[in-house]
């Protein structure tokens, strides 16, 4: 098994900047963008991270709100001042849904709060960038292997075989098919499937998981759904 | 916000009473001290007028020589001195009777007697009182309308002698201040229960304006602060209490988010950098240390909870839950997280039963709201043996929406039921921090509504949330 950031390299290489003070999580960030096919420039502090956004080549910004000399919120401010368009990530320690929501009013555009998964930046990031590009075509149809899904009728088949499934099944199956190849964690789960902000203290994840596999995976096939431990799930074809 | 008490339940209504109540009674004492003294000037004075009078008269009866004459010339001076009596006659002339006189015979012979009407009533009335020489006392004849002042003496030749006043001229005129009194007491006591009702109720309308005006300061708006007023008296002094207190509260709440603030940061970026260089260690191809990375990264992860969920109650218990609320259908909201967690309580061969009541609607933080209850059914899966039934019922009941979670497992253990929703309280075997019960709580209040729990008649647990109905709009 490869790394995580393979799962989810971008077709284009991205220029990205990062503001962030903490040495340590700038240095895992830098590495782990990196590697995931990003160019990434960092600054520590909102007063190089402005200098370094005003140079206009950047495609997104992460901005950690709890910068040393400034609030992160004061330096979207100033870029989205300054005409910056790029997407803007925030990171922050605080997950009050008002400061989500300040977050959000003052020009960022996805907020994720500290400690967070690798795989979700990854994933939020990728949706920003695509937000920007021309929306991709939206088949009916999607395909992963030789698993099958026919978005219209709802209905799912592994080779000839169609698979019983239940309405909450197949969206969860549809939310995997179109991450193919891309590690998903359980808030990311929650999120895009139930459509829920909660932070479950039990399984109820993966029992869902499991249940789906069940069907998707018969024991006799090669299996498509994949456990990353720590980290969450990946549903890959080869 | 403040349902318009009755009027009769108002403070300034019962200050007014009580002092109007003591005024009168103050008044009213004050006027029978009055009429006491009053009364007992009018008796001195007739009792010297009758003392006087009845020493003449004695004199002139004992000077005068027992004769024929005798009679009448006592009976002439006891006319005589009737007359001096002010208020004798009437304005038409007509004498009113206000004395008599009575000479009992010592030789047992007709007693002698001048006054109103026939003399055997006051015979009969003095016979039966005990009369001592010289000393007036009152005198009640059977048949006559006022009583009498009698004086009586003793003389020497023998034969005592009366003379008797009426009261009723004191009387009258004791009656006609006492009328008078009555009709000015109820006006003034009138009059003072007014003024006292008007100025309580204008002072006690500051206290209130006070109150509205603080119930309606919210935690998210702690800067309002109470006008003083220019005098400074006790209410001014109260409103600036309260601001006094504003502003600490103020203080203490901002100091709390700052250090909320500071901890978040403080602890969850070296869980970050930790996290990610985990992450980053678990996908190079070092393939034996893959599962231990992973347990890190797991145990972690449970550690980023609690401490969510401790800031996350830090803020909802200081009330610093800031809440966007919309209208949502509850049975939608129930219904929906019920299809999340139905397969993991399958998993532990729990039997759910919900019954939802379908247009329940309640004004509240959907992404909190659905935290709280998350946090009810992990529990279930937490706390419950395998196989037990889970019971989830919402109705709306008065106003408001109940929804009861109820098992059949083994309850709360002794004496935790009435702390359940105390921090860091749970049982002793279980395995959560103790902090879910009262995340739900700090939700549900914050929402305005309550939350219980109680052990179940049969066995079992049951956690009942009420939140305030509101109307369900665009549907």
């Amino acid at each position: 098994m490869g790394s995580i950031a393979d799962y989810n390299r971008p077709t284009a290489p991205m220029r990205l900047l990062l503001v962030e003070d903490d040495p340590a999580i700038q240095g895992f960030l830098k590495r782990s963008l990196s590697e995931a096919g990003y160019q990434v420039d960092a600054a520590a502090n909102a007063k190089s991270g402005e200098q370094l956004a005003l140079e206009g080549i950047h495609d997104a910004f992460i901005i950690d709100l709890g910068l040393p000399d400034s609030d992160g919120l004061d330096l979207i401010a100033r870029c989205r001042a300054q005409g910056s368009s790029a997407p803007v990530l925030i990171l922050s320690a605080r997950r009050s849904v008002d400061e989500r929501v300040r977050g959000l009013e003052q020009g960022g555009d996805d907020y994720l709060t500290k400690p967070f998964a690798l795989a979700e930046l990854l994933a939020r990031l990728r949706n920003l960038l695509r937000r920007r590009a021309p929306a991709a075509q939206d088949s009916a149809r999607l395909q992963v292997a030789d698993l099958r899904l026919d978005l219209i009728r709802r209905e799912a088949w592994r080779g000839d075989q169609q698979l019983q499934l239940t309405p909450q099944e197949f969206s969860l199956l549809e939310y995997l098919v179109r991450n193919e190849g891309r590690v998903v964690t359980r808030t990311m789960i929650l999120d895009h499937v139930w459509k829920m902000r909660i932070d479950p203290a039990t399984n109820v994840v993966d029992v869902h998981i499991y249940r789906l596999r069940n069907k998707v995976d018969p024991a006799n096939v090669r299996p498509l759904i994949h456990t990353i431990r720590g980290v969450g799930y990946v549903l890959k074809g080869s | 916000m403040f349902s318009k008490a009755p009027e009769r339940c108002t403070a300034a209504w019962r200050i007014a009473i009580w002092t109007t109540l003591a005024f009168a009674f103050g008044t009213a004492l004050a006027f029978f001290i009055v009429y006491f003294v009053v009364e007992q000037g009018f008796r001195q004075r007739s009792d010297a007028w009758l003392s006087g009078e009845a020493e003449v008269l004695a004199q002139v009866a004992e000077t005068t020589p027992r004769d024929s004459l005798y009679d009448r010339i006592v009976e002439e001076v006891a006319e005589l001195a009737t007359q001096e009596v002010p208020g004798e006659r009437n304005a038409r002339g007509q004498r009113l009777n206000s004395v008599f006189f009575l000479q009992m015979n010592p030789n047992g012979g007709e007693p002698l007697w001048v006054g109103p009407g026939p003399k055997e009533p006051v015979l009969d009335a003095i016979r039966s009182a005990q009369f001592s020489s010289g000393i007036p006392q009152s005198l009640y004849v059977s048949g006559w309308k006022s009583s009498y002042r009698v004086v009586a003496r003793m003389s020497s030749r023998g034969g005592t002698l009366y003379l008797g006043l009426s009261d009723r001229d004191a009387r009258h005129m004791l009656h006609r201040m006492m009328y008078r009194f009555i009709w000015v007491w109820c006006g003034m006591v009138l009059f003072g229960f007014l003024i006292s009702y008007l100025s309580a109720r204008r002072t006690l309308r500051r206290v209130e304006r006070i109150s509205e005006t603080v119930s309606k300061i919210g935690s998210d708006d702690l800067s309002t602060r109470l006008p003083e007023g220019h005098t400074p008296d006790e209410i001014s002094r109260l409103a600036h209490t309260f601001n006094r207190m504003l502003e600490r509260i103020r203080t203490s709440v901002n100091q709390l988010r700052t250090v909320t603030d500071s901890v978040a940061h403080d602890l969850k970026s070296p869980v970050t950098s930790i996290r990610g260089k985990l992450e980053v260690a678990l996908s190079s191809p070092h393939g034996a240390w893959r599962e231990s990375v992973a347990d890190a990264i797991e145990e972690l992860d449970k550690m980023s909870q609690l401490l969510n969920t401790t800031l996350d109650l830090a803020e909802a218990e200081a009330g610093a839950l800031r809440l966007n609320r919309s209208v949502v259908d509850f049975s939608q909201v129930l219904g929906h997280l019920l299809d999340l967690y139905q397969p993991a309580m399958a998993e532990r061969h729990h039997t759910l039963h919900a019954s939802l009541e379908s247009g329940v609607a309640i004004d509240a933080d959907l992404p909190l709201l659905n935290r709280a209850l998350g946090n009810l059914f992990d529990n279930e899966l937490t706390h419950l043996p395998e196989g037990c039934q889970i019971e989830v019922q919402l109705r709306s009941r008065d106003g408001s929406a109940e929804l009861a979670i109820a098992d059949n497992g083994p309850g709360f253990p002794p004496d935790m039921a009435a702390r359940a929703f105390e921090r860091f309280v749970k049982g002793e075997h279980s395995p959560g921090h103790g902090l879910g019960l009262a995340f739900v709580d700090a939700v549900v209040q914050a929402h305005g509504g309550k939350a219980q729990v109680a052990d179940r008649r049969g066995g079992g647990a049951i956690i009942t949330l009420s939140l305030p109905v509101a109307v369900l709009q665009n549907v």
